[in-house]
């Protein structure tokens, strides 16, 4: 199958203009970058729409483009549930529960929340585990858009161009920090979703409309009867159950996720105001339900139009349906689209990793061994230092790690891995002041080692890969164990307590000035 | 190959165990599919706009509201974002 297509003089104009375009914002955002709080959250100071569109352009990536299409490809309309049950009413548990929290304490990370109100032990459990998650998701993005994307469709050699994507990215995110990240973001939503719809737009013409598309599809055959079926049953053996789509997604891997991963949660810690936070997560949530009518519709389309794609190759559907559909000019404009689409969420991984090994593993071990603080400067010069290591290291590594069949599951595998134990400590800790700092610990511990082995032991569930079970039973475990040691250990003091916990909020000056005290 | 043991390790060693706790599970959720899976779903979209629209305080909801303008109230923000996925499950059911 031919698989190469070339890009006109003008599809290259477009993509450079919008590479240097970003570049040159990004660089512009510098000014606004004396401090380490600058360079990790904006200096507090974003505003709803710029936290909601930064939001979704960093969670969704090229590989959502590439991986969620071809999700759809394989198993139908139950893949878009990540972006549907997957995103709501995950965001808005995130901004009513947890981000108030976040915000009112003025902390840089998760992990440094979680070391207040439990201990350092688990904070810097919890930083490293998200900082190899973090770094896994930078390889398995840069070496997805260099092969299935660049190499692919374009015929460009794939590390070249993953040394591109990464060398651009890097700069401007070392330059201009939380500021550069968020308003390049901006910028990027509008061009990814003007590309995105424009595929869709295309991709539903040429199937003759949805209902056509739908007829076609059902016509098939029996392996395509459950391509319109959201919520499949409990005994599929396809990774998407019902069950496992409510419960492990809907309650447990969404919520996690919006509520205890860097990357999102980091937009909301640079609010102006608490409510700019709730709002930016509830317009990014808003933003993000229109996401699967451009990853996983074109998925959908692609089982007409390009019916010769083997299924182990499915992750290849949007690549082909560039090369089949758009002319030039919309196939540079589509190119720029997917760039950043990656870009957001690389140069948003990047900022949050850093802003974590600082704050969470550096700055904690240091305390650890005794070394005074990090001043301001030393953090910020820390924090650009560690930008440019990762995205090197992350693109040396990108093909070893990621050179696999299917992207998407592999990724929400590695999630389902922690993010029940870390939800059930994350959601204790705030409405259960009982909660202890041994309980958070143990209950963290214990709860990625049963993950650990529900994972491999095979014949639990009927489901092939049942990491959305995983994820709920490990979510239930860790609340169990969590509760226990608790109980069993001395209650934490009233004065650690104090604004951290539902219902005790701060209303004196001096506390909350005692509350924001940085750990840097 | 590592991989392979790992597994067989964790067969060997908590298939007997846990499978107890979870083969009952799933005979018992196995037969409850449609429309309860529906159901579930559009009640958790439903459940959480009633949680924040009448359950939690206006004043905690709008906590930092720039002006008392009807637009700026997150309630009605909440329930715009979750309305369309309730249309969906439905239209998919």
């Amino acid at each position: 199958m031919e698989t190469i297509i070339g890009l006109s003089n003008i599809d290259i104009a477009i993509i450079t203009v919008y590479m240097i375009g970003t570049l040159a914002l990004g660089f512009f955002c510098t000014r606004y970058v004396g401090n380490a709080e600058d360079f990790f959250v904006s200096g507090k100071s974003l505003p709803f729409w710029a936290i909601g569109f930064s939001i979704v352009v960093s969670d969704i990536g090229a590989m959502d483009f590439v991986a969620v299409a071809g999700a759809t490809f394989r198993h139908g309309v139950s893949a878009a549930n990540f972006d549907w049950m997957g995103s709501m009413p995950a965001m808005v548990f995130a901004a009513f529960v947890f981000v108030p929290y976040f915000w009112r304490t003025g902390v840089f990370t998760i992990p440094e929340f979680l070391g207040r109100r439990y201990n350092s032990a688990v904070q810097f459990l919890n930083a490293v585990i998200w900082a190899v998650v973090l770094f896994l998701g930078l390889s398995i993005m840069l070496w997805v858009t260099a092969d299935k994307l660049m190499h692919t469709v374009l015929g460009w050699d794939a590390m070249w161009s993953l040394w591109l994507m990464a060398i651009v990215t890097g700069l401007y995110t070392f330059a201009g920090g939380l500021t550069a990240v968020v308003f390049t973001d901006v910028v990027q939503l509008v061009v990814m979703y003007v590309g995105g719809f424009g595929l869709l737009a295309l991709s539903m013409w040429e199937v003759g409309g949805w209902s056509a598309m739908r007829e076609q599809i059902l016509a098939k055959g029996p392996e395509f009867q459950n391509h319109f079926t959201i919520l499949l049953p409990h005994n599929t053996e396809g990774p998407f159950p019902w069950t496992g789509i409510v419960f492990g997604l809907g309650i447990v891997l969404a919520i996690a996720y919006m509520s205890g991963n860097q990357v999102i949660v980091q937009r909301t810690l640079g609010a102006r105001t608490e409510w700019d936070a709730k709002g930016g997560m509830l317009l990014g949530g808003f933003l993000k339900s229109m996401i699967p009518l451009m990853v996983a519709l074109p998925g959908l389309c692609a089982v007409i139009l390009v019916p010769q794609l083997p299924i182990e190759e499915a992750d290849r559907a949007v690549p082909e349906m560039i090369r089949l559909l758009l002319p030039s000019g919309l196939r540079g404009l589509m190119f720029a689209a997917l760039f950043a689409a990656l870009m957001s969420s690389i140069s948003g991984t990047l900022n949050s990793a850093s802003t974590m090994f600082i704050t969470d593993i550096w700055g904690q071990a240091r305390r650890w061994f005794g070394r005074p603080a990090l001043t301001e400067r030393q953090a910020l010069n820390m924090g650009r230092g560690f930008t440019a290591f990762l995205i090197i290291i992350s693109a040396i590594l990108a093909k070893p790690i990621a050179d696999r069949e299917s992207i998407y599951v592999f990724m929400q595998t590695i999630l389902s891995m922690f993010q029940g134990p870390t939800l059930a400590i994350l959601l204790l800790g705030i409405i259960w002041r009982r909660a202890t700092q041994w309980g958070g610990l143990v209950g963290l511990s214990l709860g990625v080692v049963f993950c650990f082995i529900l994972k491999n032991t095979p014949g639990l569930f009927t489901s092939e890969d049942p990491f959305l079970f995983v994820a709920w039973w490990s979510f239930v475990f860790s609340l169990m164990i969590t509760v226990v040691v608790s109980l069993l250990t001395r209650p934490e003091p009233e004065e650690k307590l104090r604004g951290l916990t539902w219902g005790s909020v701060i209303h004196s000056a001096e506390a909350q000035a005692a509350l924001e005290e940085r750990n840097l | 190959m590592f991989e392979t043991q790992i597994e067989a390790f964790c067969k060997a060693a908590f298939y007997p165990f846990l499978s107890r706790i979870f083969h009952p599970i799933n005979e018992l959720l196995n037969p409850i599919y449609q429309p309860w899976a529906t159901l579930t779903a559009i009640g958790f979209f439903v459940g959480t706009m009633i949680w924040v629209c009448v359950l939690l305080k206006e004043s905690y909801v709008n906590e930092g509201r720039p002006n008392r303008r009807w637009w700026s109230d997150l309630r009605l923000w909440t329930v715009l974002s979750m309305l369309p996925h309730v249309f969906v499950y439905f239209y998919f059911y």
